[in-house]
């Protein structure tokens, strides 16, 4: 097995790359050190056959390897055809100029390193160094696309272009949560996880080539059906009711969920994750907006009622399209503001990297939950016993929301005045660190996947969960507050995973059931840790 | 003469290489928005843990404001000091600082120098011989020049020395890294060597200045090349100036767009202005990616495209 020292490494055959050896990850305290020594499954050969497995221990795409010579040449030259596109204003007006500032002015100091949690979880493999696959990338197109580039190849790091070096590049692109730490620690400003974006874009825009989670069973669905989950706008009515019944069954608050109310204040948009995995969250949003007066609407409408944007996280073009339909929407509703639920991906999606692509009327307002939920809960629209949240409580920020947004203090301020025993993570805020389900990963789980993240990728947030509750009785019930649909899966995952419940007593949820459950007025708790409520009716 | 004229065309190439950088950039489509927080010209007390005003209920009701005193307060020492390599990475700093700020000394010496001449050729009353102005001009000179190539020397080898020994830093250097580390070193090195042996008081740079401003005709010029590492000084300062803007070195000045027009580029989109005519023109692009999803088939603008359903998976 090959030990990659350097990016040119990536071209040298081998059947795999890098591979995480028993006791290589970062240790875990107790009572987790039974997890210190267990390694990635391997990988099923009949499950890959076929397929490219040659970078790691996992696979996140699944890419058929070529059958043939010209096959392979056929897919260098789509490579090349798609990586000349990425510097064409024609194809990459979105992302040219941060593109082209990020390729040419890293100085390759590593800073970038310490900051990426992958990296040092990994046991600091080389290969999940943020610039190792940025400087594939830069290498490749000095040679191919800069005048006098094969001589400039020599002087500046030469890289062979083959189908391994594309097919591992491709994989390597979804080894990275996108969390961007390390564009906030580089002095110059180069953004390495940007240039991870713009491989996924390539790849799937030239190629076609993408996780299943995030494109056929992710936007594509979404565009066809209405949702990434599948449900059509039928079945989300359906289950909304089921909602609707199982609140007033929960907390004795009978609460009715409008559906396509023209001219509402706000049109709420939920992950639709939600409403199949975390009912109580879309549950608690209605109540709060019920309770506090709020003229508000979910839409019903295919696509309107889930806020996800997969292509975000690998296809602009996808990503216009998400983003186009849910502007159309509010528009046709002639709502004030769009809400966004406690999805992060979906905040930055539609608010912030939307924005320079919805003109007119499609310019809807956009506004964070956050921030409504801020200006209910401490302008005594609502009232309060926060001795019904006496438990420990964390806050887990999620990247897009606060690295990429600037929204940190809202959720802040609703925490210091409903849970006494709020905490903070080290770091948290701008500086925190991913779940380790960024960019998709936490919605991607084929082949072996879900195991690298639990063990690679969500281990950093691992620890600052139990770092945040050290000194906390092992019987006492913690809940980590996640507000966002994906860190609420990957922490759901790594909860089980790691059989925190039984040990530590972990548990977590979003925000508003925080709320609901400090509210002066429920007869009976939201929130339950496994059979007991948090507080006694 | 010669050395004159290889001074006016390095200077040429350097503006023009960088007057094209500059160009290219302000030239480049508006991208989409991709801001990274702390955004450093937030107002009040939001910059100080890198609040935005999304976090604002109605924020598209509010004026959009940016606080330049904030901005200065982070990007002065950031750039003088290198402020977020002291944070992030310390090892790195300690000779990665002494190497930048013996540049930039260097870059003050030259400003002062100019300065000097300005003074001379205009025969500015006040800057008479022995006058306080001159003095104070001249212990100028001689303080930024020295403790720049003090600093720059010992910078230099600190970073060539890092570059060699740290795997994680001599893994990622090319031949054209350590060309980079070896051109700078041979200035600093030359015009120290040139200081320490016969000029202490930088009279050769100051008589070269006046040579540059007037092509070498003003009474008494220094004659460069009076000696060998002050030759070396002048031939490699000047090269260095043209060099520096076609490499990844352009970052010392490049560094002013990755930070104003993409990390912390949060300016909104508002109906009607002029960020939304920049878009509504990027939308009539017609691209021409090849996957069956996209649909392109270069007669399709991003608007149609963005406006349709997939019929393709793939």
């Amino acid at each position: 097995m090959n030990k990659p020292r350097k990016p040119s490494d990536i071209a040298k055959p081998s059947p795999c790359l890098c591979h995480i050896e028993s006791g290589e990850l970062s240790p875990l305290p107790p009572p987790y050190e039974d997890f210190n020594q267990v390694t990635i499954p391997t990988l099923n050969p009949d499950k890959v056959k076929g397929i490219e497995t040659s970078l790691d221990d996992t696979v996140a795409i699944g890419i058929p390897k070529p059958a043939s010579r010209e096959e392979e040449e056929a897919l260098v030259r789509q490579f090349l055809s798609g990586l000349r596109k990425l510097f064409e204003k024609e194809n990459n007006w979105t992302f040219l100029q941060p593109l082209l500032l990020s390729m040419e002015h890293c100085a390759k100091c590593q800073t970038c390193s310490n900051a990426c949690p992958v990296y040092e979880m990994s046991g600091r493999k080389e290969i999940y160094r943020p610039i190792f696959r940025a400087e594939v990338l830069r290498r490749i197109y000095r040679k191919y696309f800069k005048p006098g580039g094969k001589i400039i190849a020599k002087l500046t790091g030469d890289i062979d272009l083959n189908w391994t070096t594309i097919a591992r590049l491709a994989e390597l692109s979804y080894r990275c949560t996108l969390c961007r730490r390390c564009a906030t620690v580089c002095p110059i400003g180069v953004d390495n996880g940007l240039i991870t974006h713009e491989i996924r874009k390539l790849f799937s825009q030239e190629m076609g080539i993408a996780p299943k989670e995030l494109h056929e069973k992710g936007s594509v669905q979404h565009l066809r059906v209405g949702s990434s989950t599948g449900m059509n706008p039928l079945a989300v009515k359906d289950s909304v009711e089921f909602i609707q019944e199982e609140m007033e069954e929960i907390t004795g608050y009978k609460v009715e969920i409008p559906w396509d109310v023209e001219g509402a204040d706000i049109l709420l948009l939920h992950n639709a994750g939600e409403i199949l995995s975390w009912p109580e969250n879309v549950g608690a949003f209605a109540i709060i907006f019920q309770a506090a007066g709020i003229s508000w609407t979910l839409s019903s409408e295919a696509a309107g009622y889930d806020a996800v944007n997969y292509g975000l996280w690998y296809d602009d073009v996808q990503f216009s399209r998400v983003a186009i339909k849910h502007a159309d929407i509010a528009r046709k509703l002639k709502v004030k503001k769009i809400l966004i639920g406690e999805c992060g991906h979906a905040h930055k999606a539609l608010t912030v990297t939307a924005d320079r692509l919805l003109t007119g009327d499609l310019n809807v307002p956009r506004e964070s939950a956050m921030v409504t939920l801020e200006d209910i809960v401490l302008n005594g629209k609502l009232h309060f016993d926060p001795h019904r949240n006496n438990f420990p409580v964390t806050l887990h920020d999620p990247c897009n929301v606060v690295r990429s947004m600037g929204i940190v203090e809202p959720q802040r301020r609703i925490l210091r005045k409903i849970a006494p025993g709020f905490r903070e993570m080290t770091p948290h805020g701008v500086e925190n660190y991913c779940c380790g389900g960024g960019s998709g990963f936490a919605i991607m789980s084929g082949y072996n996947f879900a195991e690298w993240r639990n063990l690679v990728s969500s281990r950093k947030k691992f620890l600052q969960i139990l770092n945040a509750f050290q000194g906390e009785p092992q019987e006492t019930p913690k809940y980590v507050c996640a507000p966002c649909s994906n860190c609420k899966g990957a922490i759901r995952d790594i909860i089980n995973y790691y059989h925190a419940e039984e040990r530590s007593r972990l548990y977590y949820g979003g925000l508003v059931e925080l709320i609901v459950n400090a509210m002066a007025d429920m007869k009976k708790p939201i929130i339950r840790f496994g059979e007991e409520p948090s507080w006694k009716s | 003469m010669g050395f004159y004229v290889l001074s006016y065309l390095c200077v040429a190439v350097f503006i023009l290489a960088t007057g094209y950088r500059v160009y290219r950039q302000i030239t480049l489509p508006v991208h989409v928005r991709w801001e990274i927080y702390p955004v450093q010209h937030e107002t009040g007390a939001k910059v100080a843990y890198g609040g935005s005003y999304l976090e604002e209920l109605n924020w598209w009701e509010k004026k959009y404001e940016s606080s330049l005193f904030n901005e200065l307060k982070y990007m002065v020492p950031e750039i003088l000091f290198i402020r977020g390599l002291w944070k992030e990475n310390r090892s790195l700093w300690r000779v990665s600082f002494p190497f930048h700020f013996g540049l930039y000394l260097m870059i003050a010496t030259f400003g002062l120098l100019l300065l000097h001449a300005c003074f001379i050729l205009w025969r500015f009353p006040a800057f008479a011989e022995g006058g306080a102005i001159r003095s104070l001009l001249d212990g100028l000179i001689v303080f930024a020049g020295w403790i720049g190539l003090i600093l720059g020397n010992i910078g230099v080898l600190g970073v060539l020395y890092k570059r060699l020994t740290d795997p994680e830093l001599r893994d990622y250097s090319s031949f054209a890294d350590y060309f980079n580390i070896g051109f700078i070193f041979l200035f600093f090195l030359s015009a120290f060597v040139a200081c320490l042996l016969g000029d202490p008081f930088l009279e050769g740079a100051k008589a070269y200045t006046i040579g540059l401003l007037t092509g070498g005709h003003f009474p008494n010029p220094y004659v460069p090349g009076q000696s060998v590492p002050g030759r070396v000084a002048i031939v490699s300062a000047s090269l260095l100036t043209a060099y520096i803007p076609l490499t990844h070195m352009s970052h010392m000045y490049m560094k002013y767009f990755l930070y104003h027009d993409v990390k912390w580029d949060d300016a909104p989109n508002r109906r009607g202005g002029s960020l939304e005519a920049a878009i509504l023109k990027n939308l009539d692009l017609k691209p021409t990616w090849k996957a069956k999803h996209v649909e392109a088939d270069g007669r399709k603008s991003w608007r149609d495209i963005a406006s349709s359903a997939p019929k393709e998976m793939k």
